[in-house]
């Protein structure tokens, strides 16, 4: 039977993709979102609980999404407890509500650490990434095989728009980015090189031991026993020497990494990483005497993830691109998140984010409740998106975003809908906003863990 | 002049749509040393309610007191300092009072508590005007309240002679915005301890202390008290402003309520001469012993008092009770949350408050209705009243006529979840205080009261475990010489 999700999904490698207007879309894509509503609504349980309070038989109009779209919070809504107590079946318990998978209890006997029990959740088809927070709680996101073989063509199809770079496998990966061992983050890493990279020549890796969740979580764990008053002077200096040492070694991958590039120099790369680690490997390589005339003339950078707040001088972007020799062309930017299967690539004459006909935008209110009326142009408001293509959680997202979404055509060409590259967090629009009260929590107690 | 540029200012969206003065930003005018400012230099937004307000820029030198000149109100007598204020509580009671309502209805606009709550509220504030009230606070914060009026003298066991003083400061209050009683008692404090006082307000409640004062200028528009006083409004945080004033040269101390980005902000600026008195943020629980469950009778009173404790100002307030921890068997703590909840609810449906409760509290919610094998729920997200019952403290924090019961064995294992944040504890049944007190105390906690009476507190008694007005004043010795024995005891000076 051909439903609106495989229409729409079937177009994952058109060319065209970004070429149908939001008109055009728009019976499919509802037509989509209830096939999908009417296939879920009893197999998540969060979801079944938000349609009975909400009343919803069936989504007839966009509208009737809203309630039903889960405030990105929900993947960070168990109890931290079941995690600095390693609780790990009332995890499962937890992970159960919003799974549309059933969570089938894992022998947790033996278990010795979240990225165990992980680890025994993929052994079962259930793929838990977890987002690298520094700071509170991470989210945690479970996915299915089928969201893992989607993510592997996705990122290709993305890259390939967005860079027009073709996956010809003529490059050398040079990986620079500490990123967190997830199985998102491992399946896109794997697929890139698969089609951009020349198998012969091996994969460079920033040297330094794998983050996994549960190196990310030690700092949870610690940061609730401060809080706590439960952990010991000894033990904070004893974390602090382990940070430093993290620190010292990150440094010395940085130059391993700088070497590595002066190294492959003549080599067509494909460097892949976040901006701050790629603005501290850039510096290094200019301080060794090397620059754009010394790198190939077609490398191309995929930059994971925002500034993730990392100080850097305002012209980071060009100073990286000037350093690796990125042609103007390459410039790739992608508009995603974690908590989406798809992504959103930025095109190069008109430098907007463009939608995918198999993800739903919606613009709300601040609150995220209410859908702001929006037939015809720019409207700007709280970003929230129905990702078809997520098989193993609800596809309905609210974000923490502030984006501006235009359903006219593009600069480019395009003339699907389209996000302009102004998107900012609304954490981040508030912070330092001043508004004090008497009651607050020990967290304004607790001195941060660097 | 200050000022953010209206145009360049960072507001969210359109900050004036869906608001009631549509099209037509609320004013908040400023005061200093005497004199009303007003203007619409720089556009600020309230976050709470999404409201845009206008104020003029700051004029820095007209907020701060030049070290040359004595402070005004030095050499004014305590008591005529008292009667002042009596007689303002008096004009704020008024119902014809001009400012106080063109105030509430500002404050409407960019409050999260309902206008009839707020109304009452601004009354009840000036409660603390009362001349014996005032009195006590000050004698219970100084050993000799004379030492505010005159160098008071003394002598010590060698003879050696000196007169001490409890001397003018000068004072910046960075205010909180959840309760209009704390502009009315800085005020009254810091004139009491004949301050300086720059009132910084607070984006949630620009308003309330510019109404007190203009009601103190309607008084005596010449009066020491009231030249004494400033209150002026800058997005917390902004450096153009604070690294200005927040200088020992201009201030002694900067009184705070808060945590979090408001106090990080001024940490960065004290150093030698410029010192933070802090009125930390808290949180407030209750303890509820076994004898609550032993009867229906006794079960209906902790239930009620518990309920009254937790909607103090309808739990915006640090003494609101937010986690309960109740010494009983499941079944039996069960019936605690049935009641609590009807109690909270009859509370919140009279307050006529019903926000919703926020995003992420509604999402933490709504996932412990479906881990329903280890927390129950009673009541939903309307804002109605909500009570959850958990066998540890559930990881975020209640407000919005939030309760967490959690249910324990003993009262003893209650106490590890005691901390330093840690305010009041409301305990049931009195009885057992005694038992409980010097280890609340030694994990952090600041008072304990009888279940049902976190509102109310002895008149002078310390807050915030300090006796703030002492904290405030410049102490200042006058040393005058030795008596025939001193020297021969302990030198000259130490």
């Amino acid at each position: 039977m051909s439903s609106a999700i495989d229409k729409l999904m079937g177009l994952a490698a058109a060319e065209y993709r970004f070429d149908y207007s939001a008109a055009e879309l728009r019976e499919a894509q509802v037509a989509a979102l209830d096939e999908r509503f009417h296939e879920r609504k009893y197999r998540i349980k969060l979801l079944g609980h938000r349609a009975r309070e909400a009343g919803t038989a069936e989504i007839r109009r966009r509208e009737d999404m809203v309630p039903l779209l889960f405030p990105h919070t929900v993947y960070k809504s168990y109890q931290e407890s079941f995690l600095t107590e390693e609780r790990w079946d009332r995890l499962g318990k937890w992970l159960g509500t919003v799974s549309p998978y059933p969570i089938s209890p894992v022998e947790t006997s033996g278990i010795s650490d979240i990225d165990d029990w992980i680890e025994r959740l993929r052994a079962n088809g259930h793929y838990v990434s977890c987002s690298s927070g520094t700071t509170g709680k991470s989210a945690m996101l479970p996915a299915s095989e089928r969201d893992m073989d989607w993510s592997r063509t996705d990122t290709v199809n993305v890259f390939s728009w967005g860079s027009g770079v073709r996956p010809a496998r003529d490059r050398r990966m040079m990986g620079l980015a500490p990123t967190a061992a997830v199985p998102k983050n491992l399946v896109i890493g794997a697929a890139q090189q698969a089609a951009f990279c020349d198998p012969a020549k091996e994969r460079f890796r920033l040297p330094v031991p794998p983050i996994t969740v549960g190196s990310l979580t030690k700092m949870i764990v610690l940061r609730k026993k401060i809080a706590d008053g439960t952990a010991l002077p000894g033990e904070l200096a004893e974390y602090e020497r382990t940070a430093k040492e993290r620190q010292e070694a990150l440094d010395q991958a940085m130059i391993a990494s700088a070497e590595a590039l002066v190294r492959y120099r003549d080599e067509k790369l494909f460097i892949g990483g976040l901006w701050n680690a790629l603005y501290q490997v850039a510096k290094i390589v200019r301080g060794m005497g090397y620059s754009a005339k010394d790198f190939h003339p077609d490398n191309c950078i995929y930059v994971g993830g925002g500034l993730k707040r990392a100080q850097l001088p305002p012209d980071y972007k060009e100073f990286v691109h000037q350093t690796f020799n990125i042609p103007a062309s390459r410039d790739f930017q992608n508009y995603s998140m974690q908590e989406l299967n798809s992504g959103m690539p930025k095109c190069q004459r008109g430098g907007r984010y463009h939608v995918p006909p198999w993800l739903v935008p919606f613009i709300l209110d601040e609150e995220g409740q209410t859908l702001l009326p929006h037939e015809a142009g720019e409207v700007e408001g709280r970003a929230a998106f129905y990702d078809l293509s997520l098989d193993g959680r609800w596809g309905g997202i609210i974000t923490g975003d502030k984006i501006s979404l235009d359903l006219g055509p593009c600069a480019c060409g395009s003339k699907g809908a389209s996000v302009r590259d102004n998107i900012v967090r609304y954490a981040d629009l508030l912070a330092g906003d001043d508004k004090i009260g008497c009651a607050g929590t020990v967290d304004a107690y607790v001195r941060g863990l660097s | 002049m200050l000022g953010n540029p209206v145009l360049g200012n960072p507001v969210l969206g359109n900050p004036v749509l869906g608001n009631p003065v549509l099209g037509n930003i609320v004013s908040a005018p400023f005061f200093l040393r005497g004199e009303l400012a007003e203007g619409r230099d720089a556009v600020h937004r309230s976050r709470d309610l999404g409201v845009a307000f206008a104020t003029p820029g700051i004029d820095l030198d007209r907020a701060v007191h030049p070290r040359n000149q004595l402070p005004p109100l030095l050499n004014v007598p305590l008591a005529e300092i008292i009667d002042f204020l009596v007689e303002t509580g008096r004009r704020l009671r008024d119902p014809g009072n001009p400012f106080v309502r063109e105030c509430v209805d500002r404050m409407a606009l960019t409050h999260v508590l309902p206008r009839a709550v707020l109304e009452e509220q601004t009354r009840s504030a000036a409660a603390y005007l009362d001349r014996r009230l005032l009195r006590t606070v000050v004698e219970q914060n100084f050993p000799d309240p004379r030492a505010l009026d005159e160098w008071v003298p003394r002598q010590d066991f060698t003879g050696r002679k000196s007169f001490v003083r409890a001397f003018a400061p000068r004072l910046i209050h960075v205010l909180p915005g959840n309760s209009p009683g704390v502009a009315v008692k800085s005020i009254a404090q810091g004139a009491m301890v004949k301050a300086v006082n720059l009132f910084k307000m607070s984006s949630s409640d620009p308003f309330t202390t510019v109404a007190v004062l203009r009601t103190m200028a309607g008084i005596d528009p010449g009066h020491a008290i009231v030249r004494s006083m400033s209150a002026v409004y800058w997005r917390g945080g902004d450096a153009a402003v604070e690294r200005a004033l927040y200088r020992p040269q201009y201030f002694d101390k900067i009184v705070a309520w808060g945590g979090g980005d408001a106090i990080g902000n001024v940490i960065r600026y004290l150093g030698p001469g410029f010192e933070l008195v802090s009125f930390d943020p808290k949180t407030s629980i209750s303890m509820v012993g076994r004898e609550a469950v032993l009867s229906d009778e006794a079960l209906d009173l902790a239930a009620g008092l518990a309920a009254a404790d937790v909607m103090v100002l309808n739990q915006e307030a640090c003494v609101a009770s937010r986690f309960i921890f109740v010494e009983a068997d499941q079944e039996q703590a069960d019936r605690f949350c049935e009641r609590l909840h009807a109690r909270i609810a009859e509370k919140a449906a009279a307050s006529g408050d019903a926000r919703p409760l926020g995003m992420d509290l509604r999402e933490q919610v709504e996932m412990l209705v479906m881990l329903d094998d280890e927390f129950r729920v009673w009541g939903k997200t309307d804002g109605k009243g909500l009570v959850i019952r958990s066998a540890e403290p559930v990881d975020f924090h209640p407000v919005n006529k939030t309760a967490n019961v959690v249910r324990v064995d003993s009262l003893d294992d209650a106490i590890r979840y005691v901390n330093v944040a840690t305010q009041t504890v409301g305990f049931y049944p009195h009885q057992r205080m005694p038992d409980y007190r010097d280890r609340l105390a030694s994990c952090g906690a600041q008072r304990i009261v009888r279940l049902g009476e976190a509102g109310p507190s002895t008149i002078g008694n310390p807050h915030d475990a300090m006796y703030p007005l002492h904290r405030f004043v410049h102490w200042m010795a006058h040393e005058d010489g030795a008596g025939p024995a001193a020297g021969a005891l302990l030198g000259d000076t130490v």
